[in-house]
């Protein structure tokens, strides 16, 4: 039922956010058959990211492959530049960055320059250069320079890799493909890889041409504990705060009576 | 055993957290600081957004004082009618402080002012104490003067003798004026505010070395007003910010508040020096971290801003 209804919202998406930029629907001759390991990622307790598989079929024998996961909803961030004054580091400027994903990573079978022409990657969005086309840089504070724009946009790929929320990996043991026709390999989606939907693309290129493309939604939510806390702070602050304090207040009183009792001994 | 931060949005070690909670507590019984001076920097060292950092770090430190404040006040240590004119100061402070933050982060470089500010004050503090106590522990270990802990306070409390609202505080054996308690709450709240830290770490020494009470009376008295102040804030930052991550401060106050308990039993052991000693080496060590934080070169230019929703 939730697989159905899945489905449904992703054919929706694809029908509606025809227009939008974060959800591209190339047009390609064949469907790039995939089927994932799962469609939904629970966060409990004990959550510590996950790596879901997919396997797939290369819809034009011995095309190459180039995946791309990303999150459905671009992401709004603030980075702070840092600069010398005087003797001390202070952030001298701030950008407003919007359009950039949250979560972007890329598995291709081989260099994807050796796939596809730089042009059509940036139209198709896949590698960083193709990010950075969408992303939007808007001063907010400070004084803009000419390297600015180099150096937010390196700054952000940085604070994204080492969060293992951006990379990319061209790599034919990473991205196997049997005989030209099956092909394998699997996404990790760490802890920081938060509640949302994540979009994973399948591209089959031959001679520089797009041939195939197939879509998997993942969806990942908080469940138990998790959600119910979640949820209660966002929707019902204040009872989350009282509850904070009476819990915070009682859990210190209760300690102090044992250790007293235990003292007179 | 990694356990899910809900708020934080992030996957941590559940041991880690716990012990980081019970040397934080042990240190808050021990000094009667609230530890959210040493709390939030070491969450954020170990990658707790700074906003769920400090908010979390309010609530655990409810739980810790309150601990501490309990088992203070079984051994005869809170000055109550001292402690409730300090809450009220600090109060009014609090309020006026939080006026200031919001003009100093309309202007931008909050974070930069707020360091500035923890390394002079630090400085200021952990120095002073250090030699004060220093030179205690000296004349002490060459046989002089063994009751000379309160000498260095009554000379500065003689001061203000003379202002009004003369008040008799039997526990701390002073006779003082109200006035000061107040005004000394009410800087402090304004410091904490900026600081965003329960200000436990400039609360104790001004109450010992200007109001003149004793050391062990100080302790007592600022853990009680701490657990107010503390459950306030925890309130503020649930209400408007949404940035309490319950389960990390639960973590925090199974570990603090056992820690805590220790922390009292070793400070009844200790003696005032020695314990002042001690908290002018933790003040000063963080003192140098901060200052190298403001002029070392950062190994990474561009940062991600404090979000306004924390982990969202």
């Amino acid at each position: 039922m939730r697989r159905l209804a899945i489905l449904l919202a992703v054919l929706i998406l694809a029908g509606v956010g025809g227009g939008n930029a974060d959800a591209v629907t190339p047009e390609a001759r064949h469907k790039v058959i995939t089927a994932a390991s799962k469609n939904l990622v629970e966060i409990g307790l004990s959550y510590r990211g996950d790596q879901i598989h997919f396997f797939g079929v290369n819809p034009v024998p011995g095309s190459d492959l180039i995946i791309r996961l990303t999150a459905e909803k671009s992401e709004e961030v603030k980075l702070s530049v840092k600069g010398r004054v005087g003797p001390v580091w202070m952030t001298v400027k701030q950008y407003d960055v919007t359009g950039s994903p949250f979560m972007y990573k890329i598995h291709s079978n081989k260099p994807m320059s050796q796939i596809i022409s730089p042009a059509l990657a940036q139209e198709l969005e896949l590698g960083y250069p193709g990010v950075r086309h969408q992303m939007k840089m808007h001063l907010a504070r400070g004084e803009a320079a000419p390297d600015d724009a180099d150096k937010v946009f390196t700054g952000l790929i940085k604070i994204k890799e080492e969060a293992n929320l951006y990379n990319i990996v061209e790599d034919p043991k990473r991205l196997e493909i049997s005989e030209g026709r099956l092909f394998k390999h699997y996404f990790r989606f760490p802890p920081a890889a938060t509640e949302g939907r994540y979009l994973v693309e399948s591209f089959a290129f031959q001679n520089g041409e797009l041939v195939g493309y197939g879509k998997d939604v993942i969806e990942i939510k908080k469940v138990g504990l998790e959600a119910w806390m979640t949820n209660t702070s966002q929707n019902q602050p204040v009872l989350f705060g009282i509850l904070a304090v009476v819990i915070a207040l009682g859990a210190g009183l209760l300690v102090g009576m044992i250790f007293k009792k235990g003292g007179h001994h | 055993m990694e356990i899910y931060l809900p708020i934080a949005g992030m996957s941590i070690n559940f041991f880690l957290v716990l012990g980081i909670g019970g040397v934080v507590g042990f240190l808050s019984g021990l000094f009667g600081v609230g530890g959210g001076f040493l709390l939030t920097p070491l969450m954020m060292m170990i990658g707790i957004p700074p906003a769920v950092a400090a908010a979390s770090d309010s609530n655990q430190i409810v739980a810790a004082a309150s601990s501490g404040a309990y088992a203070h006040w079984r051994l005869g240590n809170v000055d109550f009618k001292m402690g409730l004119i300090i809450l009220a100061g600090g109060i009014a402070g609090g309020t006026i402080g939080v006026q200031f933050v919001k003009i100093l982060r309309a202007g931008g470089n909050f974070e930069f002012v707020m360091k500035v500010v923890y390394v002079l004050m630090l400085g200021l503090v952990g120095g002073a104490m250090f030699i004060e106590s220093w030179r205690t522990i000296r004349r002490s270990k060459s046989g002089a003067a063994a009751g000379s802990e309160e000498m260095g306070g009554a000379k500065m409390g003689g001061m203000f003798s003379k202002l009004p609202l003369k008040m008799h505080f039997h526990h701390s054996g002073l006779h003082t004026s109200a006035i000061f308690p107040f005004a000394i709450g009410t800087i402090v709240g304004i410091m904490a505010a900026l600081l965003g830290v329960g200000g436990g770490f400039i609360m104790v020494p001004a109450m010992i070395y200007i109001i003149g009470m004793p050391t062990i009376a100080a302790i007592g008295t600022d853990l009680f007003q701490i657990v107010l102040t503390s459950a306030n804030v925890t309130l503020q930052q649930a209400f408007v910010n949404k940035t309490v991550d319950l389960l990390l401060a639960l973590i925090l106050l199974a570990g603090s508040t056992i820690g805590a308990q220790f922390g009292a039993i070793a400070g009844k052991r200790l003696k005032g020096e020695q314990i002042r000693i001690l908290l002018a080496i933790i003040v000063l060590t963080l003192t140098v971290k901060l200052f190298l934080d403001l002029v070392l070169t950062p190994s990474d230019l561009v940062s991600l801003a404090p979000a306004k929703g924390g982990g969202h």
